[in-house]
């Protein structure tokens, strides 16, 4: 797929590496994606880079009909992960083999390419998960 | 009270429309509805969801008016997603309720079928979090599927109870001139059709369609079924901070405001036209209005006491994104008057109008 | 304050394996003179969402977890490979974003054939010598390229090492370096050319032997070390053959060669391939030991380095990172098509 702009991959560099979320200095909710105002109603957020890189898989599904950007990746496998901690975030789930996951899979995140734009153009990563291998 | 009445309308079949442009064919029907309803509009409501992304049109309503001819009345473009339609029926209700106008007109279209099958996935992936999901390649069937996996789990159903959801809408389809697919099928079929996103199949997964849907809406002119209510509500919690995952959040929110408006209860409820773009919504949806038991619509569905969608939903009628919602306020207020459908057996009518995976819910009671 | 060395150290080595005899089969090679000649039973492939960059991160996020650094005091991070992604942009700048490291710090791409990794090892002990970065992380990474067919198909393959390099908490004290190296042309890639081309058997005597033993030979003579100073002795290894004869040319005897020695099972990860070595190395020495460490780069150059193990390794080795045994068993095989569509070989409309 074509991206036609790099602006809206680069500034999202901190979250698609190293997921980093936004906490709320009043009530210590924790937001990712970032959000600029807290639920309790404080608007005093910072950046929070700690939310711990391991927890175990929620839910998944292996997923087929893809856009562009994923079609020689397919199937994809989904997942909703609950990070160490309680903070959830859905992410792809490499090296994994669909009938050996299940909910409270130990999973850790990993850097991988997310899209490639064409033969020519930039190379995106971002975060994804993978079981943890005993 | 004000009254805003769908006094005409018309629906373009669903389907594969290479042969015409966007704008020409939001036109017919909308020159259509306005033959049916004999009366002029002060403004124009469209409904479109994906005109930028497939078509690279803007002001889209313009180029509608001007196959048309119709001159000087404002257009105003809703985008909601996949529920633009739902929405853009809110919109054009709150302007005739506010007494601005007399008479206005709604009319959605897409036509996703001006892109390859791919980019379709890419195009219905922009109703998902750009950023934070479409970018890893998420979309409502990732997210559906994740939600029907934990929904089924948790009520103690097989997927064989939510094939039953697919059966059903090919055979509401089959009765239903406008709809995409109009044939029954087996539920071996749904069973033996490839996995799309496990546990949901082929069958799961409304098509996405060309698709265009008009009503003329007016206040104070009882020549047809009457908006009882319109309610609107956001979910603003991303999916992975959700605190469940076995209902619509939004259409719970929006249909106890539209119920309650209306001063109907889900009991009063006889014909309902459900966001079934992927099966697993339209369970939850049936449960959202209250037309089954939280958890328990499956069971509803297998005792053969569901009347929603008799469309055939978006599985069987087809997705035509954002002319959904107008073709759902349509097909519920022929439903309630007997006309093109078998005459409801009541005199009130509930739509359900979503835009991404519970993003935004409109409900729209509609009664005679 | 004890000498600059190695803080901690981390490798990452992709899942999926392919045998040389599936290799073979599909060349019409004899899988058992394949075996003999080039001393690899298997090697590491990347999945098709790796790459030299992927690798890097996962590699340095170990090193970094086992040495116990914080990412505030990273003064300087050097990725040695002949495998960028991008021809023009570099890895070490996207290292100290996927690290969350300080943006004020050195980062540096370096090229020597297989040599740049550990030559980021000697830049960074400079800079610490000098106190001019606390510490820093040398990157070994590559997913190495080979024309299907040809002798690199069985052996070139992928992997990462990373080094954390400081002067406080060393595991493995830098006592002694020296390089060598020569206008020898044994090995090369053009620019816009997909497959290095090499000389064959030119790559050995003239190249990586002479290389590897005058930097050793140099090295021995300058410190006074002999060679049975080492307890472990590890060396570039392209193939399973080359290191074990640059040893006994050495006067090393093989028992402290062979636990160096990943390329059997996971072919040449060209810039991580010694480092690998060593890291395995690493994870069994024991205080006291004296470890020679030489790298080789075609074109051509060799470093050799001795370290001595202090009493942190053992806590080292305990920490909570993955191990380089852990990496080695851990493994799934693939068919030589999917090894083809995994290292993005097969040519796409895109």
């Amino acid at each position: 797929m074509r991206h036609e702009s790099v602006p809206m991959y680069w500034r999202n560099i901190p979250q698609y590496y190293r997921l980093v979320a936004k906490r709320c200095r009043q009530c210590g909710a924790v937001y990712f994606p970032p959000a600029l105002r807290c639920r309790c109603g404080s608007a005093e957020l910072e950046d929070y880079d700690e939310l711990p890189h391991e927890g175990r898989l929620v839910e998944y599904t292996v997923l087929y009909q893809v856009g562009t950007d994923f079609l020689k990746q397919k199937p994809l496998i989904v997942g909703l992960v609950e990070l160490n901690g309680g903070v959830r975030a859905v992410g792809q789930i490499v090296d994994a083999q669909p009938d050996r996951l299940a909910p409270g899979t130990r999973v850790e995140l990993v850097f991988r390419r997310v899209a490639v734009d064409g033969r020519h153009g930039l190379i995106m990563y971002g975060y994804k998960f993978r079981p943890v291998q005993p | 009270m004000t009254g805003v009445y769908v006094v005409g309308a018309a629906l373009r079949p669903a389907g594969r429309h290479y042969g015409e442009n966007i704008d020409d064919m939001a036109a017919e029907v909308l020159g259509k509805a306005l033959a049916d309803a004999g009366v002029d509009i002060e403004a124009l409501f469209v409904a479109s969801s994906t005109t930028e992304l497939v078509n690279r049109q803007q002001i889209l309503g313009a180029y509608i008016l001007e196959s048309l001819g119709i001159d000087k009345i404002p257009a105003f473009r809703v985008e909601c997603g996949d529920g633009s339609g739902g929405a853009a029926v809110t919109a054009a209700y709150y302007a005739l309720a506010s007494g601005e106008y007399g008479c206005v007109a709604v009319v959605g279209v897409d036509k996703p079928n001006d892109v390859l099958s791919n980019q379709q996935v890419d195009v219905y992936a922009a109703v998902m979090d750009t950023y934070f999901e479409r970018y890893f390649g998420f979309t409502p069937l990732s997210h559906a599927a994740l939600m029907a996996k934990m929904y089924l789990k948790r009520h103690g159903y097989k997927y064989e109870d939510l094939a039953a959801w697919a059966v059903l809408m090919h055979e509401r389809g089959a009765e239903n001139p406008y709809a995409y697919f109009r044939r029954r099928v087996k539920l071996e079929d749904v069973l033996s059709s490839e996995y799309t996103s496990e546990p949901l199949r082929l069958y799961d997964v409304a098509p996405l369609v060309d698709g265009a849907a008009a009503a003329v809406l007016c206040r104070d002119r009882r020549d047809g079924p009457r908006i009882m209510s319109v309610a609107v509500a956001t979910n603003a919690v991303p999916f992975n901070m959700r605190s469940e995952y076995d209902t619509l959040y939004s259409l719970r929110e929006a249909a106890a405001r539209a119920y309650k408006a209306a001063g109907i209860s889900p009991r009063d409820v006889a014909a309902a036209e459900v966001h079934d773009s992927l099966s697993i919504f339209g369970v939850l949806a049936v449960e959202g209005l209250g037309l089954a038991e939280r958890g328990g619509a499956l069971a509803a569905l297998k005792r053969g006491g569901l009347r929603v969608n008799m469309s055939g939903g978006l599985k069987a009628r087809g997705n035509a994104l954002g002319a959904t919602g107008v073709y759902q306020l349509v097909e519920v207020a022929w439903q309630l008057v007997g006309r093109e459908f078998k005459r409801a057996d009541g005199r009130y009518g509930v739509v359900h109008s979503m835009g991404g995976v519970d993003r935004t819910s409109a409900v729209i009671v509609v009664g005679l | 304050m004890t000498r600059v060395g190695v803080v901690g150290w981390g490798v990452y080595i992709p899942r999926y394996r392919i045998r040389t005899e599936e290799v073979a089969r599909l060349w019409g090679d004899d899988p058992q003179r394949i075996a003999d000649v080039y001393l690899v039973n298997e090697k590491s492939v990347e999945a098709l969402d790796e790459d030299a960059v992927t690798i890097a991160v996962e590699a340095a996020r170990i090193a970094l977890r086992r040495a116990g650094v914080s990412r505030e005091r990273v003064g300087a991070v050097y990725v040695g490979t002949e495998s960028k992604p991008y021809a023009v942009k570099p890895i070490a700048s996207i290292l100290i974003d996927a690290l969350g490291l300080r943006n004020d710090i050195l980062a540096v791409d370096m090229e020597f054939a297989c040599k740049a990794g550990g030559d980021g090892l000697a830049a960074i002990a400079g800079l610490v010598e000098a106190g001019r970065v606390e510490y820093g992380i040398a990157v070994g990474v590559d997913t190495s390229q080979g024309e299907p067919g040809e002798h690199l198909d069985y052996s070139a393959s992928s992997g990462g090492a990373a080094l954390v390099v400081g002067r406080d908490g060393v595991a493995a004290e830098l006592e002694a370096m020296y390089a060598y190296a020569s206008d020898t042309p044994d090995f090369w890639r053009r620019d816009g050319s997909p497959y290095p081309m090499h000389g064959e058997g030119f790559t050995g005597e003239p190249a990586y032997f002479r290389h590897i033993i005058e930097a050793v030979r140099g090295l021995v003579s300058k410190y006074g070390y002999k060679p049975a100073d080492f307890t472990y002795a590890v060396f570039h290894q392209p193939n399973g053959r080359f290191p074990l004869r640059v040893a006994s040319a050495l006067g090393i005897p093989m028992d402290r060669v062979k636990p160096g020695i990943v390329v059997t099972h996971i072919g040449n990860t060209y810039n991580a391939s010694a480092l690998i070595g060593f890291a395995r190395v690493l994870e069994m020495a024991k205080p006291g030991d004296r470890i020679l460490l030489v790298t080789y780069g075609s074109g051509a150059g060799s470093d050799a380095f001795v370290f001595r193990v202090t009493d942190v390794i053992t806590e080292r080795q305990r920490a909570p990172a993955p191990a380089v045994e852990h990496m080695l068993r851990n493994k799934v095989y693939v068919d030589y098509a999917q090894y083809l569509k995994m290292r993005k070989m097969i040519k796409l409309l895109e």
